[in-house]
C-alpha cells in the first residue's frame, strides 16, 4: 500500500501541473497538424492512476504509402504545390468512386507507383467516412532514407512469389488464402496503419496495462506495462511488453510464430520467428499519436527499419463495432468449392 | 477538463497485492516504522475481513458474502485481473450424471447371449468421438441453474432436445464461433477484465472475443451480434451489465440450451472476496422461455504470477473440420478430393 500511497500523491502532483497547464492562456489550443515526423513536446493528460492518456479510437487516415513510390525516389518530401495536387487529384478520385466507378476508372494505380495509400485496391471496400489527411511525406517509412523495405533478395523473391499468386491462386485447400481471407488476421503491424477499411483501433488504458483493440478481425493486443519480462510463449502476436518514457509508450515484442500471411493489396506485414518489433506511442497533439515503429528481422530484411506513422483520434463517441469475420465466411467454401469445379471442368475438357 | 483525484483513505487500499503482501516477511521488514504500523494495523484489517469472509461463507451458503472490494484510483470497485469460472456449466448448465460422451448414439438393442445385454452401457459415444475415450467423457455436475429448471416453450423444448441429438453439427463452439454470453464467462477459459474509466474491456481468451462495456452509455449497436451491446453500472459494490442486441446463433452450453435473438441479459458481477467474484445472470427471451430464469456461480481469480489470457485463434483448429472437403488437395495428406 505504500507504493500506492506514494503514486497517488505523484498523481495528485501531475494533476495541478496538468490543471496548471490548462488555465494558463493559450494553452488549450493544440498545435496544427505536425507536418513533419518529429514528435514535439505535448502533455497528454494522465489516467487517475497516472499514466499518460493515450486513450481513444484512432485511425490511420494520412494517404502515405509505406514505401516511397518509384517515380518520387529522390523525393522525400513533398512541395506545397505538390501536396495540393495530390490532394486534388485524391478529391477526384473520390468523386469518381462516389460516381460508382472502379478500379482505373478512378485512377487506381499499382501499390508500387501510387502515391496515394488506398487507391490500389477495389474502391468499395474504402470507407471514405472523413476526407484523409493529406501529408507532405511520401513514405511512411523513415530509415532507410530511399523509403524502401529492405528484403534480403531471398525474402524479396518470396514477397514476388505470393504477391503474384494473391488473387489468383492456385486455391488447393483452405491454406492457400492468406490470413485475411481465412478471417484469422492482417497481422500485428498492421494494426495501426490499416486505413480506411476497419482500420479502427480503441486504445483502452487500465492500470497495468494499455489494450489496443483493433475493429477488424477483431485483433487485440493486452501489452502489459508493469516491467513483467517477456514470457516464452510463441503467439500470432508475439509477447509484447511495454513501458513508458515520459508521455511515449514504448511496446517491445518478440516471439512472433511465423503465420501470418496477409496480402490484400498491402505491404509487408509478415512477421517471422526472428522478428524484433519495438513501438513508440507519442501523442503530439489532442488528435494524433506519432506512431512510430521499428522492424528488425534478420530472416527477411537486410537490415533493421523504421517508419513514422500520424494515426488520428477520431472524434469522442466513435464506437468500435463486433466484427464477425469467420462467423460469416461464406467467401471460403465458395472460393474453394469454385476451384474445385474450374479444376473438374478443366479435367472434363481434356 | 475535470480530473478526479481521489487519495483515498488506507483501509480502502486493502487490495489482492495488499492481502499477498502482508503475509510477506521481507517486504514488512524493509518498511519504516511508520509503514510498519500502517502494514500492521492494515493486516488485523485485513485479518478481520478474512474472518467475516470465512464466517460469511459458513453462514449464508450460496450468498454472496460482504465483502467490501478494494477502489480503484477514480474510486470504483476494483474488478481488474484475470477470472475464470471451475464448474461443468459449458456441458450442461442443469444438473447432469456423468456419461461418456457428448456425442451419443442410442444403445444396441440388447439381444444375444444371456448376461451380455446386462453388461451393454446405456449409451455409447458415436462413431466420430469413439477415440477420444475417456477424455471425451462428460463430468458429472450440480449445474448453475435456479432451480434446475429452464422454462422452455414447449416447441423450444423439442428444439432442445433436437440440439442434443445433432450436437456434433450444432454447437456453435465446434466451429470456432463467438461464444456469446453469458456462455463465455464460464467456458474453461480465463478471462480478463480490464477496467477503464468510462469502458471496461471484458477479453475472452476462448476465439479472442472481447466485449465492451460502455459505463457511459455511450452509442448503441447498429445490428444483432454474437456478443451483445454491454450497458454497464454500478450498485454499490456490483458491477451490472444489460446485454442486449444478439442474434440468435450462440447457446448456452454443449447441451443444446438455446434462445432466439429477443435474448436479454443482465449480469451481476459482485467481489466477495480478493480471490473471487460471484456472478449472477438473469436470462430473458419471450420467444423461447416462458418467464425469466437466472444462473449463478463463483468466478475464481487466477493469481499466479503469470496470469495471462493468451490467444486462441481456434479458426484454424476447425478449417479442415469446415472447409477441407471442399478443396482440390487434402492439405493432411495431399491427396486429390473426388
Amino acid at each position: 500500500m505504500n507504493r500506492r500511497y506514494v503514486v497517488s500523491l505523484g498523481v495528485l502532483a501531475t494533476a495541478i501541473v496538468i490543471l496548471a497547464l490548462a488555465l494558463a492562456p493559450g494553452a488549450a489550443q493544440a498545435p496544427t497538424a505536425a507536418k513533419t515526423a518529429a514528435p514535439t513536446a505535448w502533455t497528454p493528460s494522465r489516467t487517475p492512476w497516472g499514466d499518460p492518456d493515450l486513450q481513444g479510437v484512432y485511425r490511420y487516415e494520412a494517404a502515405i504509402p509505406l514505401e516511397r513510390p518509384a517515380n518520387l525516389a529522390d523525393t522525400p518530401f513533398l512541395t506545397d504545390e505538390e501536396v495540393a495536387r495530390r490532394d486534388q487529384a485524391e478529391q477526384e478520385q473520390e468523386a469518381k468512386r462516389l460516381a460508382g466507378g472502379e478500379g482505373v476508372d478512378v485512377g487506381r494505380q499499382p501499390l508500387s507507383e501510387s502515391p496515394i495509400r488506398g487507391n490500389e485496391y477495389n474502391s468499395f471496400w474504402q470507407d471514405h467516412g472523413r476526407p484523409r489527411q493529406i501529408h507532405n511525406r511520401t513514405s511512411l517509412i523513415v530509415d532507410p532514407p530511399d523509403g524502401k523495405l529492405p528484403y534480403t533478395p531471398d525474402a524479396r523473391k518470396a514477397e514476388a512469389r505470393s504477391a503474384a499468386r494473391y488473387g489468383i491462386g492456385p486455391y488447393e485447400s483452405f491454406l492457400d488464402p492468406d490470413t485475411g481471407e481465412r478471417c484469422l488476421t492482417d497481422g500485428v503491424t498492421a494494426l495501426m496503419w490499416q486505413g480506411p477499411n476497419g482500420g479502427h483501433n480503441r486504445i483502452m488504458q487500465s492500470p497495468g496495462y494499455v489494450t489496443i483493440l483493433h475493429e477488424e478481425y477483431r485483433d487485440r493486443r493486452i501489452i502489459p506495462v508493469d516491467g513483467r519480462a517477456h514470457g516464452s510463449i510463441r503467439q500470432w502476436f508475439g509477447d509484447a511488453v511495454g513501458r513508458w518514457e515520459g508521455s511515449t509508450l514504448v511496446v517491445d515484442t518478440v516471439n512472433f510464430l511465423d503465420k501470418t500471411h496477409y496480402e490484400w493489396a498491402n505491404v509487408w506485414t509478415r512477421p517471422s520467428e526472428t522478428l524484433h518489433l519495438v513501438e513508440r506511442f507519442t501523442r503530439v497533439d489532442a488528435d494524433t499519436i506519432e506512431y512510430e515503429i521499428t522492424i528488425e528481422d534478420p530472416t527477411t530484411f537486410a537490415r533493421p527499419w523504421k517508419a513514422a506513422i500520424p494515426i488520428t483520434r477520431l472524434p469522442d463517441g466513435t464506437q468500435i463495432y463486433e466484427y464477425a469475420c469467420h462467423e460469416g465466411n461464406y467467401a471460403m467454401p465458395n472460393l474453394l468449392s469454385g476451384a474445385r469445379a474450374q479444376a473438374q471442368a478443366g479435367e472434363e475438357g481434356r | 477538463m475535470s480530473l478526479r483525484v481521489s487519495v483515498s483513505p488506507w483501509p480502502v487500499e486493502v487490495t489482492a497485492w495488499t492481502f499477498t503482501n502482508i503475509f510477506n516477511a521481507s517486504n514488512v521488514l524493509s518498511m519504516n516504522t511508520g509503514d510498519w504500523l500502517k502494514g500492521a494495523l492494515i493486516a488485523s484489517a485485513g485479518a478481520a475481513v478474512v474472518a467475516a469472509l470465512w464466517w460469511g461463507a459458513a453462514s449464508t451458503a450460496g450468498q454472496a458474502p460482504a465483502f467490501k472490494a478494494p477502489r480503484t484510483a477514480d474510486g470504483k470497485p476494483d474488478l481488474n485481473g484475470v477470472w475464470q469460472a471451475v464448474n461443468t456449466a459449458n456441458y450442461d448448465i442443469q444438473a447432469h450424471p456423468a456419461r461418456p460422451a457428448l456425442a451419443i448414439r442410442p444403445a444396441p438393442a440388447r439381444s444375444g447371449a444371456p448376461g451380455l445385454g446386462r453388461a451393454t452401457p446405456a449409451d455409447l459415444p458415436a462413431v466420430p468421438v469413439i477415440a477420444l475415450g475417456a477424455a471425451g467423457g462428460v463430468p458429472a455436475g450440480h449445474g448453475v441453474v435456479e432451480g434446475d429448471e429452464i422454462p422452455y416453450q414447449p416447441w423450444a423444448a423439442a428444439r432442445k432436445k433436437e440440439n442434443v441429438d445433432n450436437w456434433l453439427t450444432r454447437d456453435p463452439e465446434i466451429t470456432c464461433h463467438m461464444p456469446g454470453v453469458p456462455r463465455a464467462t464460464y467456458m474453461p477459459y480465463p478471462f480478463q477484465v480490464l477496467q477503464g474509466t468510462d469502458k471496461i474491456l471484458i477479453a475472452y481468451e476462448f476465439a479472442g472475443a472481447t466485449r465492451t462495456i460502455h459505463m457511459d452509455a455511450a452509442g448503441s449497436s447498429p445490428s444483432d451480434t454474437w456478443m451483445g451491446w454491454s450497458r454497464g453500472r454500478w450498485e454499490d459494490d456490483t458491477l451490472v451489465v444489460d446485454v442486449t442486441n444478439f442474434n440468435d446463433q450462440t447457446w448456452f452450453d454443449r447441451a443444446g440450451n438455446f434462445h432466439s435473438e429477443a435474448l436479454h441479459v443482465v449480469e451481476r458481477y459482485t467481489p466477495a472476496s480478493p480471490y473471487h467474484l460471484m456472478y449472477e445472470v438473469t436470462i430473458e427471451d419471450p420467444k423461447v422461455f416462458t418467464r425469466p430464469w437466472k444462473m449463478s456461480m463463483p468466478l475464481y481469480r487466477r493469481f499466479e504470477t503469470d496470469a495471462q489470457v493468451l490467444e486462441y485463434k481456434c479458426v484454424e483448429f476447425v478449417e479442415e473440420l469446415m472447409y477441407g472437403h471442399l478443396g482440390i488437395r487434402d492439405p493432411g495428406t495431399g491427396q486429390l478430393n473426388k
